[in-house]
């Protein structure tokens, strides 16, 4: 008998776990929040306005006391948040149909008028929204009745519902902030999230309460102590001695070594940020694909894995992640083969090799510069003498504005919104140091942005990895885990678009 | 008198002004702050959009003129990224950086004191031997590897004091301890052999001659005279110690005036550099000025006429 086959006894097993979990499931939901969880996070967020907020540790916290349109499950699946459902009505028009009975914190409804007033808000100049470039496809936002908006936007804009979720869709109170002006917002937020900010001390304390009133239904915690503690080292000390529950990040090197306390527990996900190195594929000799595949062959990418992450990464074949839409598994990476790298550079009529520069930066959110150096390393092995260049972060963002990067630069690209085609958009944009053109690429990302239905959008992005696979516009490289340490007391499932969404987390026991 | 305070005074001003001028080419020398406080998807057309509406488009020395022309008011801009006035939030963390510098220098100079005049009475003795150790050991390790070290031992294994943090009296110990231990170290020799020196004076030795009780010879004769260096030096490293409060702060999450200084360093928020590089060197001078005069009244040798 196979094994693998489910048995009557297992069957009856299953019905009676899912009868008992459904049971279950609305005296959960119904229970009121308790006990307190303290938290350590390597940054706290800069502000509570959801339009002025700087850097992703701010946009990947302050959904906790918002909410967007839109939402992510644990998953990673676009789910509805404030709306209930969305459409596109035509190509510029996106309508969305918002939840009735939603209150924010100080008791203010929920309608269309915050969406408007909100959109209205993140779009004036003069607000110098920090994400408006998130926001800029928008023209004008409509309100058709109390619970139905238009939103129009200048071009279409299939992504639209997702811009609108977590990251740059938290609504704001229009009576709310009018009266309390855009100081204060930054520190005193009312939104309808699952957690209301009741006092933060900067840099040492944000203290945040259960909304008994959730509309997904309370929060199972009551209370989150969250410390900003910036040293590695000392975030781990906290959680080693109990004075904090859950931290985040926990640096790759030392996950073997918490893995073996058992009062502890890590939990690794892969985070969306996609490393790459972009090849200018303007300057000869790399205007060759064979150059290109030959780059892509010269570099071990899996023994960086092991040797700079210690194993906690995932090798991507192209530049779409693991977590993104469509991500196809059977679209497989370019092996370590320096023999095949070395014949096609010969084939491309470069038997003994070039050199050339590469361009990588130290001080921005991840590390670069060891990926950089073994890369460079693996590329002499094959014949590339590539020259490095170390930039601090902020002095290397001039050169690529400036377009005056080398032919190869180190570089990684958060998937915020876990579609490739807005990362595969960004990487092709024809500047900040990225060139690579093709029409047909051009056409299919076309074709899948005119694709509302998410479902039949996935599988198109097939065609399109395997292009780029064999395009290799860029060596493709990598994405890193993210993980979270926990103490036995909680259980937190971290979620894959690596916003720190606190609202499942529970107290065991 | 009156003309030497303000003489200092003036020459004071120049030289915050001199900082401020080096200090903010020097943060721009290194990039602005567009790219970081863009989200990673900004494309250069966004980039340099924002760049215009905040101003880091136009030439350095513009932009240098507009924050001087601020800057005299007391105005150092808002900050990009906290979106407050960035003064006042310097200010605010003001009573954490003092709190953990004097708490550090009061425990130098308690530890140190005690431990150079030992063993400069005792000079070869075992406790000379374990109090030039303890200045080598302690001038010589790095302050952040102590930080770690200690906060493994003190508060991992054993369990005595909170991980880092600010809070109550235990949670100072650590930090202070960190950026205590380098100043004690240089306190520790400098006592020593200005003791040393001290005790070899004729007056030292007409107090023997009279009968006086050698602890009274010590601590009432040589002691005083030997302290007098010690203001000064003090006086000096203050500058040093507001530079490991920077590192400190950081490991430890202190909430003072390092910590979020080096923040807005990393963040490029100039604003915030800007009015701490002000405060900090203010603090500085007027530290150096103050010791200055303190030293006139305590040493009427050098007391200007």
């Amino acid at each position: 008998m196979d094994p693998q086959a489910l048995t009557r006894r297992d069957a009856l097993r299953l019905l009676g776990l899912t009868t008992a979990a459904t049971a279950l499931r609305p005296g959960l939901s119904a229970a009121a929040a308790t006990g307190e969880v303290k938290i350590g996070l390597a940054a706290e967020p800069n502000t509570f306005d959801p339009h002025l907020t700087v850097g992703r540790n701010s946009q990947i916290f302050i959904a906790n006391v918002y909410d967007g349109l839109t939402a992510r499950d644990g998953q990673g699946n676009l789910v509805p948040g404030l709306a209930e459902s969305w459409k596109r009505l035509n190509a510029t028009t996106w309508q969305f149909t918002l939840r009735k009975g939603v209150k924010f914190h100080n008791g203010d409804d929920f309608n269309a008028e915050s969406v408007k007033f909100t959109l209205d808000r993140a779009t004036n100049p003069e607000t110098k929204a920090t994400i408006s470039s998130e926001l800029s496809t928008i023209a004008a936002t409509e309100i058709v009745n109390p619970f139905t908006v238009n939103v129009t936007t200048k071009t279409p804009d299939f992504l639209l519902p997702v811009r609108l979720g977590e990251l740059f869709g938290l609504m704001l109170s229009s009576k709310h902030t009018a009266a309390m002006g855009k100081e204060a917002i930054a520190t005193k937020p009312n939104g309808t999230g699952p957690f209301k900010l009741v006092a933060w001390t900067k840099n040492e304390k944000l203290l945040l309460e259960a909304n008994e009133n959730y509309w997904r239904g309370a929060p199972q915690v009551k209370t989150l102590v969250v410390r900003p503690i910036l040293e590695d080292a000392a975030r781990i000390a906290a959680l080693q001695t109990g004075e904090v529950d859950l931290i985040a990040p926990v640096p790759h090197v030392r996950i073997a070594e918490l893995q073996r306390n058992d009062k502890l527990a890590i939990k690794t996900i892969a985070a969306p940020r996609i490393f790459h190195v972009t090849i200018d594929v303007r300057k000869p000799p790399f205007d060759n694909v064979k150059v290109r595949q030959a780059l892509n062959h010269a570099v071990d990418v899996n023994a960086i894995i092991k040797t700079l992450y210690f194993g906690h990464g995932t090798r991507l074949a192209t530049v779409v992640d693991k977590g993104a839409l469509g991500y196809d598994p059977s679209v497989q990476p370019y092996a370590y083969d320096p023999n095949r790298a070395k014949a096609l550079l010969a084939e491309a009529g470069f038997p003994n090799g070039f050199e050339t520069e590469f361009d990588s930066f130290t001080g921005s959110i991840a590390d670069h510069s060891k990926p950089a150096e073994a890369i460079v390393g693996y590329l002499q092995k094959v014949g590339i003498k590539a020259k490095l260049n170390v930039f601090e972060f902020s002095a290397f963002g001039p050169r690529r504005v400036q377009n005056t990067t080398s032919p190869l630069f180190i570089y990684s690209i958060g998937d915020a919104y876990l579609e490739p085609s807005w990362v595969i958009r960004w990487l092709t944009q024809g500047g900040l140091g990225m060139h690579y053109k093709n029409a047909r690429l051009d056409e299919m990302l076309t074709k899948i942005e005119a694709t509302d239905d998410s479902k039949k959008r996935a599988p198109q992005y097939s065609a399109v990895q395997k292009l780029i696979k064999d395009e290799a516009p860029f060596i493709f490289l990598y994405q890193a885990d993210a993980a979270f340490g926990m103490s036995a007391r909680v259980d937190y499932t971290p979620r894959p678009d690596e916003t720190q969404w606190l609202y499942p987390l529970r107290l065991k026991g | 008198m009156r003309a030497y305070i303000a003489g200092r005074l003036a020459t004071a001003v120049l030289v915050i002004l001199g900082v401020s001028v080096v200090s903010f080419f020097l943060t721009f020398l290194t990039g602005d702050p567009a790219e970081i406080m863009l989200p990673p998807g900004a494309t250069a057309v966004q980039i340099e959009k924002f760049r215009a509406e905040w101003g880091f488009a136009d030439p350095l020395p513009v932009q240098y003129w507009r924050f001087l022309k601020r800057a005299v008011h007391g105005d150092f801009g808002v900050s990009l990224r906290h979106g407050q006035s960035s003064l006042p939030l310097i200010v605010a963390r003001l009573p954490a950086t003092l709190q953990l510098t004097v708490t550090a220098m009061l425990l130098a100079i308690v530890l140190a004191v005690p431990l150079g005049v030992l063993a400069a009475t005792r000079r070869g003795g075992p406790i000379d031997l374990l109090a030039m150790s303890v200045a080598l050991v302690g001038q010589s390790v790095p302050n952040f590897w102590l930080a770690i070290m200690m906060i493994l031992l003190f508060a991992v294994s054993w369990g005595l004091l909170p991980t880092s943090g600010r809070g109550g009296v235990a949670h100072v110990v650590m930090p202070a301890a960190a950026i205590a231990i380098n100043l004690m170290a240089l306190l520790t020799r400098l006592v020593r052999s200005t003791m040393i020196e001290m005790l070899s004076e004729d007056y030292v030795r007409t107090a023997r001659a009279k009968g006086l009780r050698e602890l009274f010879v010590t601590s009432r004769h040589a002691l005083p005279n030997a302290l007098i260096p010690l203001v000064t030096v003090v006086g000096l490293q203050f500058g040093y110690i507001l530079g490991g409060a920077v590192v400190i702060e950081t490991i430890f999450t202190w909430p003072g005036v390092g910590l979020f200084t080096i923040q807005a360093i990393l963040n490029r928020d100039y604003p915030v550099v800007q009015a701490a590089v002000f405060i900090l060197a203010t603090a500085v001078v007027l530290i150096n000025l103050a010791v200055d005069l303190l030293y006139v009244w305590l040493d009427p040798r050098i007391r200007v006429t």
